[in-house]
């Protein structure tokens, strides 16, 4: 049973990483909007980002 | 005689609806290569959105975007250092602001302005929230004008407001993030204990040590520690005020059995006894965090959405200095008895006596009246009111939170934070139950105490867990949460929780014509000609008459495509409009105006003897408007048109969309009276208005809805805000209500039924206390499952449709 003095404190540890990694996750606001991140990926940036306000490559998506 | 047919034809379905916000065209719509748009504003925003290669967004959003104004509102006050300090806070590299948007549909839209944000020079970091409404922009004030950014918003047809104060929204932000923590410590602490927990249970021929069942106690109690403490704070809290209101609430019993399990378990530990039920204080509070959480956000989604206040605060005041100069200043340093300049166009930062002149205000906002106000010098002006025409000098009688608008907030935000009828009676009958129960649990102590004193503290535990009733009290506000996150989805804002009760039960629905029924644009319908003029000629006159005036009935005119000049044309109130036309003097209005006739309701076009003309102008029908008219039909609702129009007009419009009981003509007393007659009929009515002119009405119906059009503050008067332009909402809305309650009674007959099984068995003491927080914890999440069917099927249905 003196496996459990070992397994015990690392699930305990891993629980602390857990809570850690939660608290840091809402602190960034990673939680503060579920809706829109879901579809930022569907289609990336063209890369060469223009940072201008109208940019010299329009590309139709259609 | 009918001889415009083509015009017949133009029916919006068949010109198209805007590429950019959906809107049914009209016929002067702006063409650019194979898209077509309502307007210029919407043909530029989306002309910069495929520029700057942001085209996807047209493909991935799921509702239309909202129209673009074009007079694009004057940002530069927004740059000002004063403002700046109110309103952003400094970030690492620039500042940082939030602003809101009542223009965002769906994510597509968030996705927009962040990319769009992003594009400009400046701008540190960029991100929008389509549910609450919400554009935090951090920009770099050394680069990039604040004002520009908003320009930018405002030009893709996201006008922004300026939020109630960083303050404020930090704290909003700081309470959200506060109540996620909580629950995912509760989580993530609760699944542990639950194992450790476990293996105690497992335990079941007591073959475990001493010294590892000790062990394992002491783990699962450092667990479970912060989860009784720092996730049920809230209990803990509410407990505390409870009784020091003195009276017994949900608090009290939730607060106290977990309290109870902690501590029991804890004496058990310490001095080596037979059970611990750490696990069952654990469970508790993750349960019913959850559910707390799911109430909260769909009233702070509701409340988030439409946030008048913000709208009606200028971004700053022209305050009077003694010797006559002028300063401008921040809302918060405005002081009673300042005076104060407001210019024209701009709203009344606080409430006010006006000096000097008269001037006329927009009250829209406030009253709900459209039309602006003419008040004389001395009379009071109200705070967020908009100063039309001339500017104005006012005395401050009353700022900040004394205003009328924030009174009128205050009061909605009341309305909107008292719990539901229905939640609140469950509520009662819960408090009713905790002391029967405590009682109860009193007894059985004593009855165990003196037969078998070892299992007491046991079975009375147990008793207590398997009988809380929490499934009981989330019976309701589940569902209720559930269906208004549902009817949010669809486009319809519970303003007032008890209204989804008084939905389902309606048997009778009132509409309004002008602005509900029809979308408000005049369109043409009929040409009639005599003394041998062609109808296109006719028509020709009467839209260069129309287009040198400013008439709404301009707009039906629009797409006639001629030449013809008109010269000196003068309105003649209350009659038409004159001019000339290729050298002759025409006359465009009512029949006895234009033609020496009878007045009948029809526009006619004359030279003030004879009649050459009978045009008929009628509204255009919302898109959906009938199979909106249908539907309530199927739903076993009887419908009623009741307008101030015409017996004419109202005829032919319920003809088209299929109403058969219409009253035209109606005062808003008279439609009130209607009301109160169905309503003493023994039926349910419900009202669906603009919100304007039906203010009354909204208010006396059993249930009102306002479409998104009206005012502000008139809408939050209603009970729902319907935001799609669709009318096929208001039919979903009731089935949607009407499912909510069958969903209620379930849940209660469940919760009711299980307790009254659950208790005699617990006070037996068949019951171990794991069991019965098992069971506790199962009742209420078939609850809450239950619950969220409601959520699930409208989604489908909408995928469906």
């Amino acid at each position: 049973m003196s496996i459990l003095l070992l397994l015990v404190p690392i699930s305990l540890v891993l629980l602390g990483i857990a809570i850690g990694a939660f608290v840091w996750a809402v602190r960034r606001g990673q939680f503060d909007d579920l809706d829109t991140p879901a579809i930022d990926i569907l289609r990336d940036d063209p890369l060469p980002a223009p940072r201008n306000d109208v940019s010299e490559e329009p590309r139709d998506a259609d | 005689m009918d001889a415009a047919l083509p015009l017949r034809k133009a029916r919006p379905a068949e010109i198209g609806a805007c590429h950019h916000c959906g809107e049914a065209l009209t016929p002067d719509a702006v063409r650019e290569s194979n898209r077509a748009f309502c307007c210029h504003g919407c043909a530029a925003a989306s002309t910069w959105i495929r520029e700057a290669a942001l085209g996807d967004y047209y493909n991935l959003r799921t509702s239309p975007a909202g129209r673009v104004q074009a007079d694009a509102a004057d940002f530069g006050a927004w740059d000002r250092d004063v403002v700046l300090a109110e309103h952003s806070r400094v970030v690492p590299g620039g500042r940082e602001i939030t602003v809101l948007t009542d223009a965002m549909r769906c994510a597509a839209c968030a996705w927009l302005i962040d990319r769009a944000l992003r594009r400009q020079a400046g701008v540190l970091d960029a991100g929008a929230n389509a549910v609450t409404g919400r554009v935090v922009v951090a920009w770099d004030p050394q680069r990039v004008a604040l004002s520009t950014l908003m320009q930018r918003l405002a030009a893709l047809g996201y006008r922004p407001w300026l939020a109630t104060g960083e303050a404020r929204e930090q704290a909003q932000r700081r309470e959200r993030r506060r109540w996620l923590l909580r629950l995912g410590v509760a989580g993530l602490g609760a699944i542990q204990a639950m194992m450790f927990a476990e293996a105690l249970y497992l335990d079941t021929a007591q073959q475990m040590p001493v010294a590892t069942r000790d062990f394992f106690r002491w783990i699962t109690f450092l667990v479970s520690t912060p989860v009784v403490f720092f996730s049920g704070w809230p209990f803990l809290e509410g407990m505390w005020r409870e009784l020091r209101g003195r009276r017994l609430g949900m608090d009290t019993l939730i607060a106290g059995s977990t309290l109870l399990a902690y501590f029991a378990s804890f004496v058990e530990t310490l001095r080596g006894g037979t059970h611990v039920w750490y696990d069952a204080a654990v469970m508790f509070v993750l349960l019913l965090l959850v559910a707390r959480m799911f109430e909260q956000r769909a009233r702070g989604i509701a409340s988030a959405q439409i946030d008048a206040l913000a709208r009606a605060r200028p971004a700053l005041a022209l305050r009077e200095r003694h010797d006559g100069s002028v300063e401008q200043v921040p809302l918060g340093d405005i002081a009673r008895d300042d005076v104060l300049r407001i210019a024209a166009g701009e709203a009344v930062p606080a409430d006010g006596v006006l000096l000097d002149h008269a001037a006329s205000f927009d009250e829209a906002l406030i009253t709900g009246e459209s039309t602006p106000v003419r008040r004389e010098a001395g009379e009071p002006a109200l705070a967020g009111s908009i100063c039309r025409e001339a500017s104005a000098r006012l005395r401050v009688v009353r700022t900040g939170a004394d205003t009328r608008l924030s009174q009128l907030t205050r009061l909605v935000e009341q309305a909107q934070s008292t719990r539901p009828q229905l939640a609140r009676a469950a509520e009662r009958v819960a408090g009713g139950f905790v002391v029967a129960l405590l009682l109860c649990a009193v007894a059985t102590f004593a009855w165990w105490h003196v037969h078998e004193p070892a299992r007491a503290l046991e079975v009375t535990l147990a008793l207590l867990v398997v009988s809380c009733p929490c499934a009981l009290s989330l019976a309701i506000p589940s569902a209720l949460t559930t269906a208004h996150g549902a009817l949010a989805r669809i486009g319809v804002l519970g303003v007032r929780e008890d209204a989804l009760s008084a939905l389902a039960r309606v048997d009778r629905v009132v509409l309004d014509k002008t602005g509900t029924l029809s979308n408000g644009r005049p369109q043409l319908d009929s040409v009639a000609t005599f003394e041998g003029m062609a109808p296109s000629a006719a028509l020709s006159i009467a839209a260069a008459l129309e287009r040198g005036s400013m008439h709404p009935l301009a707009q039906a005119f629009a797409h006639v495509e001629d030449e013809l000049i008109a010269h000196g044309v003068h309105a003649v109130a209350g009659s038409g409009i004159e001019g000339d036309v290729d050298g002759a003097r025409w006359r465009l209005g009512r029949a006895d105006f234009a033609g020496s006739r009878a007045d009948d309701g029809a526009l006619w076009l004359g030279d003030g003897t004879r009649a050459f003309a009978r045009i008929t102008v009628r509204e255009t029908m919302r898109d959906d408007a009938r199979d909106a008219i249908i539907a309530l039909r199927d739903a076993g609702v009887a419908v009623e048109l009741c307008s101030g129009d015409s017996v004419n007009a109202v005829a032919n419009f319920a003809r088209q969309v299929g109403i058969e009981t219409f009253h035209a003509r109606q005062t808003p007393e008279q439609k009130l009276a209607r009301v109160r007659a169905a309503q003493s009929g023994g039926e349910v009515v419900a009202m669906v208005g603009d919100g304007l002119n039906d203010a009354p009405v909204l208010a006396g119906a059993d249930v009102s809805l306002a479409m998104a059009e009206g005012a502000a503050l008139a809408q939050r008067a209603a009970d729902f805000v319907v935001t799609s332009p669709s009318l096929l909402r208001v039919p979903q809305a009731i089935v949607l209500a009407r499912r909510t309650q069958r969903i209620v009674r379930q849940n209660l007959a469940w919760a009711l039924g299980y307790n009254v099984l659950a208790i005699p068995l617990a006070a037996m003491g068949h019951v171990t206390p794991w069991i019965a927080a098992l069971g506790m914890a199962g009742s209420s999440l078939l609850v809450t499952l239950n619950a969220l069917r409601l959520g699930r099927r409208e989604r489908n249905e909408r995928r469906a449709a």
